[in-house]
């Protein structure tokens, strides 16, 4: 089973900060250094907003993954109970981000030392002239698996509104909460009348 | 317009279980027919998984399984509405599941629990997603989420296994109809050596029949 | 194997306490609180593996806390590719002993397979209820490397002709009457427990497996040119205490086991699997001549009223030097309890009595305790409906279809007997012959030596000292 984060919207106040604290982590350079017009802000969860409710939503690492099972050239794969994508094999195809019924999939300029990629083959006139295209890749929720200290947007959050949920814990919820359910029954006594 | 009906579930009596496990058993079986399993145990190639999960405390012991509620929050959260009240049930299209874990962590009852899926007494693969196992890339299995289903996808017929299966079991049983109308039996309620379960069909505005057995365990909530 | 092993095991990790088992256990031997573990208590176990049958608590995949399934299965004796779920309630398996003695090219390997092998095996490879395999049984055991596929039904024959003359010859001198049959090793170890002092009326004849075990080693042995000392006798029985019983010190012959290891239809099923033997396209094949060949009076050992109605079929004529009139004794065939008849055969009316389920014999027997009994004969098979309900038979999973499969199993059963052409065991070429060439006649001295037994005292007070 993968792990993965998930949203109290009662606790959220929509402060954005896990946005913030995603893109931290996952700048190879150090934000606050950077120019604010090169600054890639594409963070991996999104805090939505409406009349009722704030809460992020990112990625749920879904076992049977659609986005996985549509990626054409296996750049998506199960890895150390997480859903991750190979951003440097992406094609760039959109599909996954089609495919998530979440909307945890954006697409996004990829860098690399703190530099856009350029393709070597692929020119585009986007900017007037031709040139070599920028590479643009699936992003999603990585569970900051390269840091080794967990989720950042859960560390973060001011008002404990993120979970980091491992494997195992489903399960021990779902046996609390069957034995919690057959306690509340067992009282209930006789089903005669029905 | 027909007139809505509060969905029926199956619900049990803690007094009367036994915690035998039959009825775990006899749902795995109802269930697995496509994955050839016929009467005998030794036909049974994959793992016992059944719907509903026999709780054992120290003072008692009761199958749980999920109440079919009317506005079930299993399929409020599904982002994929594989989860879909039909014919008065709340159905899991097994097809349609991506595995998310939302509804297992939804369910308020622990109702819903997520497995490896199986077809013809095999693990089902994912089309593409694969996994890192024993040092290589490996098809990953899919695991998909399972619950009760009233034994409303169960079909007789098919191999001659199965056939002989249901036309012994299954169909005396699913056959024969409820008091309060027209569903059929549920393999747990049917199997259950004590009549610990019962299937529930209330109707619209209508409560559970008020008892002097009733007014008496009111006396139990006295300060 | 000598009996160190009780062979009927609980398993605490997985017992629920529900119980279930001590209601289908007919002599009370299953011991402990509602709610947690059981135990068995050995000294009263008939090892009859109706506790096997009933139990459903299974072994989670998801429970963690468990020994794993692999250690599971070598502490149960069972191959590692078992698939199917393990329970509770169990029965220790020799399928790993003998699949390593298969591959054994030094040994002679002899396999018997008891009349109700043929009407269940089929139910696990997914076949309906009923269906008929002995063809396909025995091409899967000859696929399993069986140097002889040999069967119990020749030695249900033999059976016929011992027990039937033994009977003749009591009614005749009135001594020691009634007379029980003595085939069914669970009934015999009850017998043995509960009853000591009556032990003197049941039949001496050895079961027909021990029967045949005690042939293989020497007449067939004989005929083979094989030392007995090299040959592997194999029994597939629908019975858990048949292993209890091979493994009983006075079953060898000359210094030879006679039946070295007992499996049952659950573990033929498993072995003809794990070997990848394709049971369902399998051919039909003969059984191997002599202690192959049988009449349908053998055939019908497995159902109750079985060994009754072979035995008057024979003892009719052997009697009267008549044709029985009828052949099929609908009267003495039935389920559950206590069922008796009165068989007219020439001046003497024959009253017998068939007992199907142990539980039920504790009646019969304060009668034959109190010199009341009025009856001559007397069938007692342990199991509900005789050996097609055996602890050892296919285990189902719903049972809600118990009823309809042993209804399957004994429709079958008398299929297959008034398909045989010869259904008398006395008829039976191959018993005429085994008589004429090797043993002389019916409870002469060689029958004396290899097909009789005598039975122990198992009383409380022997056990404890």
């Amino acid at each position: 089973m993968n792990s993965f984060v998930l949203a109290d919207p009662d606790k959220c106040i929509g402060c954005h900060t896990c946005e913030a604290a995603c893109v931290v982590a996952h700048s190879g350079n150090d934000l606050f250094e950077q120019e604010e017009s090169e600054i890639a802000f594409y963070p991996r969860l999104t805090v939505i907003e409406t009349d009722e409710v704030t809460a992020p939503v990112q990625c749920r690492h879904c076992e049977d993954a659609p986005c996985a099972n549509v990626c054409p050239n296996g750049s998506i794969t199960n890895k150390n109970n997480s859903i991750f994508i190979n951003q440097d094999t992406c094609i760039g195809c959109k599909t996954c981000m089609l495919a998530c019924p979440y909307g945890a999939i954006s697409m996004v300029t990829a860098y690399q030392d703190g530099q856009k990629q350029r393709q070597s083959g692929l020119r585009t006139n986007a900017e007037g002239a031709w040139s070599r295209k920028e590479r643009i890749v699936a992003n999603k929720c990585d569970l900051c698996d390269e840091s080794g200290n967990g989720p950042e947007c859960v560390r973060v959050c001011p008002t404990d509104a993120l979970r980091f949920i491992v494997p195992g814990q489903i399960d021990e919820s779902i046996a609390r909460k069957r034995t919690a359910s057959a306690q509340l029954l067992q009282q209930f006594g006789s089903l005669s009348g029905y | 317009m027909k007139k809505e009906r509060p969905n029926s579930f199956v619900i049990a009596e803690a007094g009367k279980c036994i915690g035998c496990k039959a009825c775990e058993l006899a749902c795995f079986t109802v269930h697995n027919q496509d994955n050839g399993v016929a009467a005998s145990v030794g036909t049974v190639t994959i793992p016992v998984l059944p719907r509903l999960y026999v709780i054992q405390t120290d003072s008692f012991t009761m199958p749980l399984q999920c109440r079919h509620c009317e506005n079930a929050p299993c399929a409020g959260v599904c982002p994929v509405q594989a989860i879909r009240q039909e014919d008065g049930a709340i159905l899991i299209d097994e097809d349609r599941c991506i595995g998310c874990k939302a509804c297992a962590v939804a369910c308020p009852f622990g109702a819903v629990s997520l497995y490896k899926s199986y077809g013809n007494g095999q693990e089902m693969k994912q089309p593409y997603l694969k996994e890192q196992q024993n040092g290589r890339l490996e098809r990953k299995a899919r695991v998909i989420a399972y619950k009760c289903d009233l034994c409303r996808n169960i079909e007789s017929g098919g191999n001659s296994a199965s056939g002989e299966m249901v036309s012994a079991g299954a169909v005396n049983h699913y056959g024969s109809l409820t008091e309060n109308g027209g569903e059929p039996f549920p393999a747990c309620v049917s199997v259950c050596p004590e009549q610990a379960l019962t299937l529930v069909s209330p109707s619209l505005g209508e409560s559970r029949p008020r008892t002097a057995a009733g007014l008496g365990s009111l006396r139990s909530l006295r300060l | 194997m000598p009996n160190i092993d009780p062979i009927i095991h609980i398993d605490e990790q997985l017992c629920t306490g529900c119980r279930r088992c001590a209601a289908v256990c007919p002599v009370d031997a299953i011991i402990g609180e509602a709610g947690t573990p059981q135990r068995i208590d050995e000294h009263r176990c008939v090892v009859c593996g109706q506790c096997v049958q009933a139990c459903t608590a299974y072994a989670a995949e998801s429970e963690p806390s468990l020994t794993s399934r692999a250690e599971k299965l070598r502490q149960r004796g069972q191959l590692s590719s078992v698939r199917e779920p393990l329970f509770a309630a169990y029965s220790t398996g020799h399928a790993l002993e003998l699949k390593e003695a298969l591959a054994d090219p030094k040994r002679y390997k002899v396999v018997q397979c008891a009349p109700v092998i043929r009407v269940s095996l089929a139910e696990e490879f997914g076949l309906p209820f009923g269906t008929l395999t002995p063809g396909k049984m025995a091409a899967a055991l000859r696929r399993l490397n069986f140097d002889r596929v040999y069967d119990t039904n020749f030695g249900a024959d033999v059976t016929i002709m011992e027990e039937g003359s033994e009977l003749i010859s009591r009614v005749m001198s009135g001594e020691r009457l009634p007379m029980f049959t003595s085939c069914c090793p669970a009934w015999v170890k009850h017998a043995e427990t509960a009853a000591p002092k009556l032990l003197e009326h049941l039949s001496s004849c050895k079961s027909p497996m021990q029967m045949i075990g005690a042939l293989v080693k020497t007449y067939s042995a004989e005929l083979d040119g094989v030392d007995p000392a090299n040959i592997l006798s194999v029994a597939v029985m629908p019975c858990t205490c048949k292993k209890f019983e091979a493994g009983r010190e006075e079953m060898n012959v000359d210094g030879h086991r006679e039946v070295d290891l007992v499996i049952t239809t659950r573990e033929l099923a498993q072995l003809i699997k794990d070997m990848g033997i394709d049971f369902i396209n399998l051919p039909d094949e003969p059984f191997d001549s002599p202690l192959g060949k049988y009449s349908g009076a053998g055939t019908i050992f497995g159902a109750t009223g079985g060994v009754m109605e072979a035995a008057i079929r024979t003892g009719y004529e052997l009697v009267t030097h008549e044709s029985i009139p009828n052949l099929q004794l609908d009267f003495i065939r039935g389920d559950e309890g206590i069922r008796t008849a009165a068989v007219q055969i020439g001046d003497l009316e024959l009253r017998v009595a068939m007992v199907a389920g142990l539980k039920y014999v504790s009646s019969i027997l304060e009668q034959v305790a109190d010199g009341t009994s009025p009856y001559h004969f007397i069938e007692v098979m342990a199991c509900p409906e005789g050996c097609v309900s055996g602890g050892g038979q296919p285990k189902l999973l719903l049972e809600t279809q118990r009823k309809r499969a042993y209804q399957a199993r004994k429709s079958a059963i008398y299929r297959h007997d008034s398909n045989q052409k010869v259904r008398k065991s006395h008829e039976n070429p191959a018993i005429i012959k085994l008589y004429k060439d090797f043993l002389g006649e019916p409870l002469g001295h060689a029958s004396h030596h290899l097909l009789h037994t005598q039975f122990i005292s198992r009383s409380a007070k022997e056990e404890l000292s």
